[in-house]
């Protein structure tokens, strides 16, 4: 900005320093040409009169010529020079204008004579045959002109200073507080959902506007958080006393009719199933309206990966490589207990269990492979799986042995949440293998 | 004996089945709906175990702990709808020892109502009293004193300060603490040993912003200066 501002002023005022320097000097040297020539033509008469008489003298007629200012004259006569000049000669005149001259035009040249500008002008006498020169220095002129061009220079120069100066202060009156703006509209954006712009005379309308708008945004977003509270709270209440009952259903299940038998045994498996879809969903939900709080904490991969996979089906074979024992990942435990868990449920569901756990690490990721020998997922379906209530090729069949469409989907969310990524790869025999990155902690 | 356990809810339904259940795996229970009713009770009849949901009518679930703590060391197990930090950091610093989260059904229950009232048994250590700073610790009485007078704390603070204890200068890590103390494995809430060694060293150290007694070793763990 600032610098913008300098350059225009610069521009601005070199271009009118040129423009007033060229006019100015070209009218003080036309000037003062056109007065030597008149001055040359006056005192050309002045000899023409005099050596007309018959007794003149040249010299005589020269001297009294003496020009003021240092004004030189110079006459040619049958081929020899005579001047008033005791330290140059005729000779030392411009060639071209003597020819010129002599061949009966009036000349006048700007020359410079011993490093100083003057003006040379030249007149024919044909009727006496001699050709007359002045020579006018411009010295003085040129001190003028030379003058000019230092004072239109200093101009220049403090126009551009203050050309930089106003930008200095435009940038701070205006593009400070823009700058403002963006970096407080950065922080809302991040999170930071108490920010507000100070109020700024220039801005006025911009700021209002801003600040009117964070805040609906809080609003907004603080009201989606109470709700999701508020619903998690209301769904869970019943889930609580459905779920005693069926409990407590079941320690009298020898006491029922073979009929009642199936029914616990069917109401226990739904609800257990309704509840982990109600929790994933209350979980989706905060994580979507960003006011999932995750509690990180380092945590061991290797113990992690473990210890669920200890959990679920007993004698699942783990690979841990060597140089990711001990990996550590900064991470929410329980989420990323349900990472796992949900890749193990998924390849029970769907696959008839996992078969295989690896992890390792390459570089600055831990990476943990779940694999199965099941149908194996078609290249098409793969990013599918993750989107939420989707079953793929089980839609359509719905039964207690499919899952609540939800466990990938979460699976994507947290991974997601801590950095990480999720795919779904081809093993060379077959099923699928389901890979998850996450940045390893470092120190 | 069957532990008496005093339950406080105010869902009626929810209480009448969790109790029921309760009582079949060999407690006795008591049920309060409002957190008045429940101190009113406690005064009256005591209980081994006090499980109070956190969102009662009238007095919450904070302020029952509050005020029990005033005068006891019962362990308390909160029952919350919501693990975020806020109501489980909120309840544990009140007094609470423990805690579940809704929709929870019995079995949990009993088995973190089992784990608090194992913490009456500490574990081996090398004297029965025990001295650091000016805190004598009496492990078979199971009290405290910190220049001469006795320190209140509940079974679940006294166990983590016996742990600590049995290894003077060591770093013990959340995790160890979690499975000595809580009896949970791997995926203990960390939240329930920081607020505990916090109650702790408000008890026991001289500057609790300062700690000298137990010391906190950053990325691992805690310890008791040697």
């Amino acid at each position: 900005m600032v610098l913008a501002f300098a350059l225009g002023a610069a521009l601005v005022s070199g271009a009118l320093a040129l423009i007033t320097y060229t006019v100015a000097r070209h009218e003080l040297l036309a000037q003062r040409t056109s007065s030597s020539l008149r001055q040359t033509y006056v005192n050309a008469r002045l000899v023409k009169q005099e050596l007309g008489a018959p007794s003149a003298h040249l010299a005589d007629v020269l001297s009294s010529l003496q020009g003021t200012g240092g004004t030189e004259s110079f006459i040619y006569r049958h081929g020899l020079w005579y001047g008033t000049s005791v330290s140059s000669s005729g000779s030392s005149l411009p060639a071209a204008l003597v020819r010129s001259v002599r061949t009966g035009h009036v000349a006048e040249q700007r020359v410079l004579r011993a490093g100083q500008s003057a003006v040379v002008v030249g007149v024919p006498l044909p009727a006496i045959g001699i050709d007359y020169f002045e020579v006018h220095p411009l010295g003085e002129l040129q001190g003028t002109i030379d003058l000019l061009a230092a004072v239109l220079g200093i101009a220049a120069a403090i126009t551009t200073v203050g050309g930089a100066l106003a930008g200095l202060w435009v940038s701070r009156r205006l593009v400070r507080p823009l700058t403002e703006v963006a970096q407080v509209a950065t922080e809302v954006a991040g999170g930071s959902l108490d920010r507000r712009l100070p109020a700024d005379p220039d801005l006025d309308p911009l700021v209002s506007a801003f600040n009117h708008m964070v805040a609906a945004l809080q609003d907004r977003i603080e009201r989606d958080t109470r709700f999701t509270s508020d619903v998690s709270h209301e769904l869970r209440s019943p889930l609580t006393t459905i779920r005693a009952s069926v409990e407590l259903l079941d320690t009298y299940r020898d006491r029922l009719p073979a009929g009642g038998q199936r029914a616990v045994a069917a109401l226990g498996v739904e609800v257990d199933r309704f509840s982990t879809m109600v929790q994933d969903l209350l979980e989706i939900s905060r994580l979507d309206a960003g006011a999932a709080d995750l509690r990180l904490t380092d945590v061991p991969l290797d113990q992690l990966v473990r210890h669920v996979a200890a959990a679920s089906a007993g004698d699942l074979p783990l690979v841990v490589s060597p140089d990711a024992q001990g990996v550590v990942v900064r991470g929410d435990k329980r989420r990323l207990q349900r990472v796992f868990a949900n890749l193990l449920d998924n390849a029970e569901i769907h696959a008839g269990g996992a078969v295989l756990v690896s992890l390792d690490r390459t570089g600055p990721w831990a990476v943990i492979g779940v694999e199965d020998a099941g149908p194996g997922v078609e290249a098409g379906e793969r990013h599918r799986l993750f989107e939420r209530f989707y079953r793929g090729a089980a839609s359509g069949r719905r039964g207690s042995t499919t899952g609540t469409g939800l466990g990938l989907a979460l699976v994507a969310e947290h991974v997601a949440a801590h950095g990480g990524t999720v795919r779904i790869e081809d093993p060379e025999h077959g099923g699928a293998r389901f890979v998850v990155s996450l940045p390893v902690q470092e120190g | 004996m069957a532990p008496r356990i005093l339950f406080v809810e105010d869902d009626r339904q929810m209480r009448h089945l969790l109790a029921l259940s309760l009582r079949q795996e060999g407690y006795d229970v008591d049920e309060a709906e409002t957190g008045e009713a429940a101190l009113e009770r406690f005064s009256q009849k005591g209980a081994e175990v006090v499980l109070v949901d956190l969102r009662l009518p009238g007095i919450d679930g904070f302020e029952v702990t509050r005020t029990l703590r005033r005068t006891h060391d019962v362990p308390i197990i909160m029952v919350t709808a919501c693990d975020d930090s806020h109501d489980v950091v909120a309840g544990l610093e009140a007094g609470a020892d423990d805690y579940v989260v809704k929709p929870v059904v019995a079995k949990e229950l009993s088995a973190r109502i089992r784990a608090v009232l194992r913490r009456l048994s500490v574990t081996a250590l090398p004297s029965t009293v025990l001295r650091f700073g000016d805190v004598e610790l009496h492990r078979e009485a199971g009290t405290v004193y910190r220049d001469g007078k006795d320190v209140p704390l509940t079974r679940t603070e006294f166990k983590l300060l016996c742990e600590l204890a049995a290894k003077p200068g060591w770093v013990l890590t959340r995790a160890q603490l979690l499975e000595l103390v809580w009896d949970y494995d791997f995926f203990g809430d960390e939240r329930l040993v920081d607020t505990h060694i916090g109650r702790l060293r408000a008890k026991i150290e001289d500057d609790p912003t300062n700690p000298t007694l137990i010391v906190t070793v950053r990325g691992l763990g805690y310890k008791l200066a040697p």
